[in-house]
């Protein structure tokens, strides 16, 4: 594991920075059971990371934690230097951390286009007053995150869905739409819980391709879960690997591969 | 030979017509692309000075006059431009079907020796790069989509912007070079190279002069009255002759606009956005949207289908006869009006036909219920017979002379023979130079007088001096009892029922005739759910008893109607089978404009042939499928065979 | 043309405006249950609360002046002024906003996650607190409501339209219902577009739609149950105007809650334009019934036919006309 904080560049050219966010100790109990048990690890600008484990080790909750769905009972969260204190979700993504769901969250009632311009709504910023009247600053706002959107839009290649309600789409273009409204914040931070769960081979090929390219194009960091190891091997900087709420592993996909402790784990844990 | 047609010195090249163009047209949209969801547009003098901004930047990569441009990617202005801008170099482009596979894209870049290759995008450049060492003529490629490009070798790799900045760079050393090589070029110099499909063989290279291409541009535009107010919407394959002939060369003569689609994805709602007042499609997009339009009506309300049948039958009986200016009463006429408000109108805009002043099909038949459909509706659809070699025309259907089973009168300056044997021969200003390094093929092809070979048989009606085709002249057999075996002609009548993609009849020097058909997972898959048959796939629906039982009613209708013709009631259809597979261009058994590879067909299913032509019941196969990656696989089914009852040729007697 | 289908027509045309207004009310419960899934049951004593405050700052009311007066002995009534009419909408428009900040603040906040019923029990509770609250605020009796809308039939109209048969002698509107249902007309499109084309309404609809996935995009709940209710707020003031001019500020305007019932009941409870829809339907169809079969069955039947127009539907069609019909996909 590349331990010192300094910045390096991978084999392929991008810049990996120092950790843009750390969780220390975290605990993170329910009653009396603990889904975390004081795990640390970090994110680096620029780094695609994994968190990878058996069902029930912890992942989505160690996702929830940092998107401030859950707040651990133990523990620092450090994101950009600064500790974070307890807050909402919601003031979480306006800090500029976006999120993806395993089960897909998306409003199923709107548009792809809809869908993803709510993922531009901590970037605009005029009052309710401009927006009822829909002139001047409002009209301008909209029109400057339409582009922004498009862009992204663009991106992905789902045009020919713009104006669809994503409730009628396939699975597949439904986790993209997901991707693009999260990537329309223009996130510091991007967490993608199971981003490739419940896909046949070629689109998780498809889901591969596109979240290269997003830390590729944007210098994006992405923290993403999986259960499945084989894909994020391929695509992941860094990997942690938790098993029953605790670390067993943390590193290079291939220092990983080789951590007994982890070889345990998947050997031990059927795989599902 | 035929009469000559001169043109003038300063528009006999399109450097020329695009100089013309940006003073005649100049501030009037000439392309327009749809882009981050908003159409975008270009003027015909900016498009000169785009176009010219790449040539120059091509040339100071060292393009030489005479050398191939390939050109791969999906329509797009720049792509277009990248054509120009190659002749205005005094080079020469060549497009290529940008979904061609390695082995295919090898050929044709091998055989023309391209040094200059534009593409469209990442998934463009690294297909070439795989087999670059294979093309060691391969100078410089030029991209146009600069995401994920980042990283490439840039060596021999260069962004389009970046040719074109350079180009506008070194303005003054390049464009008195650039003048040169273009006053160089005259109506005889060659225009374009066209990579035909080829239904059977190894794709030949079509070598079409200014002169071809701008005369077939004229004489079509005039017999249609194209003008400067049209529009187009570029959606096919650029690789194909037609494309060429639309979006360059009746554009530039008449400065018509080009608009180009956001993807291939959103053809159809650009299509709506665009509204072309000229537009063509081959009858698979006729079929595939008059299906979804009878899809998406069985599940509308009642009283809306009831208005819809209502209609649509008025609409037939009175719709094409309004179009044709022939005498219509003014309670019908009235009707029919009441019919567009409510009805055609509002599906015709639907469909992006609302606009459409002259449309075209051709390539392949055309069912007549089809064919009718789209004519009641008030749009002015033609058939066409044409080919590569032609500069697309040769038969063309005035407009009032329109009909479902003729091809139409030979277009303005073709001459048409038909030969004893039944095939077709023409000639024209317009008919190609040459087969590229392949004198053998062009001499077969082409002869002494000008004559081309179509390949084609048919004959013309005396009646009225329509052309009508029957076949491919080599497919035209003979059956084992000597009577005349035309698969196509069977084929076509099987592919208007809806729920029939494709068919390959076999019956040359056999006693019977049997069929393989494909369905149309659409229409089939909509028909299976509403009769609750679930299924997983497309070879378990393919293969489902109910569907068997459905074919088989059609094939039946067929053979009845085929026993009526008195020289082909002995293609009636024996026995068939349903495949298992969609017949595919990714595995060689289709050309990519989706013609049968009959021969490429019969070989590599011979085994379920020879079952057809004896008593089994059923047949295991195994396939091998190419995937859209290149991947090969295998897919292994049993395959049913069901006999078809066949009417007897009493008739011929009598 | 005869006189009779004149008349008809004209029966059409009062049921349409009639329509309108409970469409204004039935509009204000939309706007709430679309977005938070709970029936206001205090729609209707917003609007009462509204016209009450809007009419209490016109006259320069002195608020409490019962209570201040019962406990100090003071004979405070108002304060003299008169504020005109445009101030005293805003003025009143600003208390709704108040209104709503409480409520979020002191209801909604402490009731997340709760079953929509226990919600449904606050408003309720919420309708009745209100009720008593604006009596105690601004008296209890009947008050007239005049912002300057033109009242009476329209003459224009009325003279434009005579002899366009024997024996008819013109139509017959109601300036006033003229006017509510432009208003009316205006505030949905304008809540349309708000809802569809603002940076707001996308939020409106996305926390609509998916709680923790507005979340995830940083909208905050609780800004968005306050601007919620603040329009609905809005709506129950505009309604309490309209329906306040028309037939005068007392209790009573609170019951024109039943009146939307059948209205969303037909229009479905999450739809704008079902509300407006199916307001327009239930106006039409009761006065239609009243006008052509009333009078065969002894009249009176405006009181329930609504209902049974909207049980007839439910049956048919039980998510309402614009309701949305879920489709889940595999």
């Amino acid at each position: 594991m590349n331990a010192s904080a300094q910045t390096y560049v991978t084999e392929d050219g991008r810049t990996i920075g120092t950790p843009i966010m750390e969780m220390k100790n975290i605990t993170l109990k329910f009653g009396s059971v603990a889904a975390i048990s004081d795990i640390s690890f970090d994110i680096r600008e620029g780094e695609i990371r994994a968190i990878i484990g058996p069902n029930g080790a912890g992942k989505s909750s160690m996702l929830n934690v940092i998107n401030g769905f859950y707040h651990p009972q133990e523990g620092e969260i450090w994101f950009r230097g600064k500790r974070r204190k307890p807050m909402k979700p919601y003031q979480i993504a306006q800090q500029g951390i976006a999120r993806t769901f395993q089960n897909i969250a998306l409003f199923k009632g709107m548009s792809t286009l809809d869908n993803i311009m709510t993922g531009r709504f901590t970037h605009m910023k005029t009052n309710m007053f401009w927006q009822g009247i829909w002139k001047g600053p409002a009209e301008r706002e909209e029109n400057e995150n339409r582009d922004i959107v498009e862009h992204v839009i663009d991106f992905l290649e789902i045009q020919a869905i713009r104006k669809t309600p994503v409730g009628r789409l396939p699975y597949g273009l439904q986790k993209r739409v997901e991707l693009a409204r999260a990537l329309a914040a223009q996130p510091k931070l991007l967490l993608l819980d199971e981003p490739m769960a419940g896909m046949n081979v070629e689109e998780k090929e498809d889901m591969s391709r596109f979240i290269l390219d997003v830390n590729d194009e944007f210098g994006t960091t992405i923290a993403l879960i999986e259960h499945d190891m084989g894909v994020v091997m391929d695509i992941s900087d860094r990997v942690v690997v938790l098993d029953y709420g605790r670390k067993i592993g943390d590193g290079t996909p291939d220092e990983v591969r080789n951590n007994q402790d982890v070889i345990d784990a998947y050997l031990g844990v059927a795989h599902d | 030979m035929p009469s000559a047609f001169v043109l003038d010195a300063d528009i006999d090249t399109f450097p020329k017509l695009l100089a013309r163009n940006a003073v005649k047209f100049r501030g009037k949209p000439a392309y327009r692309e749809k882009e981050y969801g908003i159409w975008q547009s270009w003027t015909w003098d900016e498009v000169k000075d785009e176009v010219e901004a790449l040539a120059m930047g091509m040339l100071a990569l060292g393009l030489n006059a005479g050398d191939h441009v390939a050109v791969i990617g999906r329509n797009r202005p720049y792509l277009y431009w990248a054509m120009t801008a190659a002749q205005c170099c005094g080079a020469i482009p060549v497009p290529l079907y940008n979904d061609a596979n390695a082995e295919e894209m090898t050929y044709v870049l091998d055989h023309c020796g391209a040094r200059f290759l534009v593409v469209e995008d990442q998934e463009q450049v690294d297909k070439v790069l795989e087999i670059q060492n294979q093309l060691p003529n391969i100078a410089e490629i030029i991209y146009l989509d600069k995401r994920g490009m980042r990283k490439y070798d840039h060596t021999h790799l260069n962004a389009y912007v970046d040719v074109q900045a350079e180009g506008r760079a070194g303005h003054a050393r390049l464009a008195p070079i650039m003048m040169e090589r273009q006053n160089v070029m005259n109506a005889n110099s060659t225009s374009v190279m066209l990579y035909t499909s080829g239904t059977t063989g190894r794709p030949k290279g079509v070598v079409l002069s200014n002169l071809n291409i701008i005369s077939a541009a004229i004489s079509s535009s005039e017999f249609d009255t194209l003008n400067a107010g049209d529009s187009v919407l570029a959606y096919l394959p650029m690789a194909w002759v037609g494309d060429f002939i639309f979006s360059i060369g009746q554009a530039f003569w008449n400065g018509f606009c080009v608009a180009c689609p956001e993807s291939t994805d959103t053809m159809q709602a650009d299509l709506r956005e665009v509204g072309p007042t000229y537009f063509f499609a081959p009858p698979r997009f006729f079929e595939g949207v008059l299906t979804t339009v009878m899809i998406r009506m069985e599940d509308a309300s009642r009283l809306k289908q009831r208005i819809f049948r209502i209609f649509m039958a008025h609409a037939k009986k009175v719709g094409p006869a309004l179009l044709d200016g022939k005498p219509v009463s003014f309670g019908d006429r009235l009707k029919y009006m009441l019919g567009d408000i409510l009805v055609y109108g509002p599906l015709k805009n639907t469909l992006g036909l609302s606009r459409v002043r002259i449309g075209y099909t051709a390539g392949e038949a055309i069912g007549p219920e089809i064919f009718e459909f789209y004519r009641a509706l008030g749009i002015n659809l033609k058939q066409l017979y044409g080919q590569t070699e032609a500069t697309v025309f040769i038969t063309q259907q005035p407009d009032g002379e329109v009909r479902a089973d003729t091809v139409g009168v030979p277009s303005p300056g073709v001459e048409v023979k038909v030969a004893d044997s039944g095939e077709i021969f023409y000639r024209s200003p317009s008919t190609f130079i040459e087969y590229y390094k392949n004198p053998e093929s062009t001499a077969d092809t082409k002869d002494a007088e000008g004559w081309v070979a179509t390949g084609d048989a048919g004959f013309f009606e005396d009646d009225t001096g329509h052309l009508r085709i029957i076949d491919r002249a080599k497919d035209v057999g003979k059956m084992s009892d000597g009577s005349m075996f035309a698969p196509k002609f069977v084929e076509n009548k099987l592919k208007f029922y809806p729920n029939i993609l494709e068919v390959v009849v076999f019956g040359n020097e056999r006693d019977t005739c049997t069929a393989f058909i494909n369905i149309d997972l659409n229409a089939v898959g909509n028909w299976a759910e509403r009769n609750n048959i679930a299924y997983a796939s497309y070879q378990e629906l393919a293969g489902h008893p109910q569907v068997y039982e459905m074919i088989k009613g059609h094939i039946e209708e067929v053979n009845r109607s085929v026993a009526q013709d008195p020289m082909l009631s002995g293609c009636q259809i024996h026995r068939f089978l349903v495949l298992h597979k969609e017949l595919d261009a990714d595995d060689g058994e289709m050309t990519r404009t989706r013609k049968v590879r009959r021969r490429i067909v019969e070989e590599k299913y011979s085994d379920l042939i020879t079952a057809l032509n004896s008593d089994a019941t059923t047949v295991s196969t195994k396939t091998e499928v190419t995937y859209e990656d290149g991947r090969k696989g295998e897919i292994k089914a049993t395959v049913q065979i069901s006999d078809a009852k066949t009417v007897t040729r009493e008739a011929k007697a009598a | 043309m005869s006189a009779e289908f004149f008349y008809t027509i004209e029966v059409i045309l009062n049921g349409l405006m009639t329509g309108v207004m409970y469409s204004l009310v039935a509009l204000g419960f939309v706007l709430i249950f679309k977005a938070s899934g709970v029936f206001n049951y205090a729609q209707g004593v917003m609007a009462l609360f509204a016209a009450l405050t809007l009419v209490g700052i016109q006259n320069g009311q002195v608020p409490f002046a019962h209570l201040i007066n019962a406990v100090f002995g003071t004979h405070l009534d108002t304060f003299g002024w008169h504020v005109p009419a445009f101030l005293a909408i805003l003025l009143a428009l600003g208390v709704m906003i108040l209104f709503a900040y409480i409520v979020e603040r002191f209801i909604l906040k402490h009731l997340v996650g709760q079953d929509p019923i226990i919600l449904f029990m606050a408003t309720i509770g919420l309708a009745y607190f209100m009720e008593g609250f604006g009596d105690l605020m601004w008296g209890s009796e009947i008050k007239k409501l005049d912002i300057g809308l033109p009242q009476g039939a329209n003459i224009w109209i009325e003279s434009a339209t005579a002899g366009w048969a024997d024996g008819f002698y013109g139509f017959y509107l109601d300036n006033l219902d003229i006017w509510a249902a432009g208003i009316a007309l205006v505030l949905v499109i304008s809540l349309m577009i708000f809802s569809n084309y603002t940076k707001t309404g996308r939020a409106l609809r996305a926390v609509a739609d998916d709680n923790q996935a507005a979340l995830s995009v940083g909208i905050s709940l609780r800004t968005i149950w306050v601007i919620v209710w603040s329009l609905a707020g809005f709506v129950a003031l505009v309604a309490g105007i309209m329906w306040g001019a028309k037939s005068g500020v007392q209790f009573s305007l609170s019951l024109i809650a039943l009146k939307a019932l059948p209205v969303l009941m037909l229009g479905g409870f999450t739809s704008i334009p079902g509300a407006i829809v199916g307001g327009m339907i239930i106006g039409v169809g009761e006065k239609l019934f009243e006008y052509e079969i009333g009078p065969l069955i002894g009249g009176a039947t405006e009181n329930w036919f609504a209902y049974v127009l909207a049980l007839i539907f439910l049956v048919f069609r039980p998510q309402g006309l614009f309701g949305e019909k879920i489709i889940e996909r595999v």
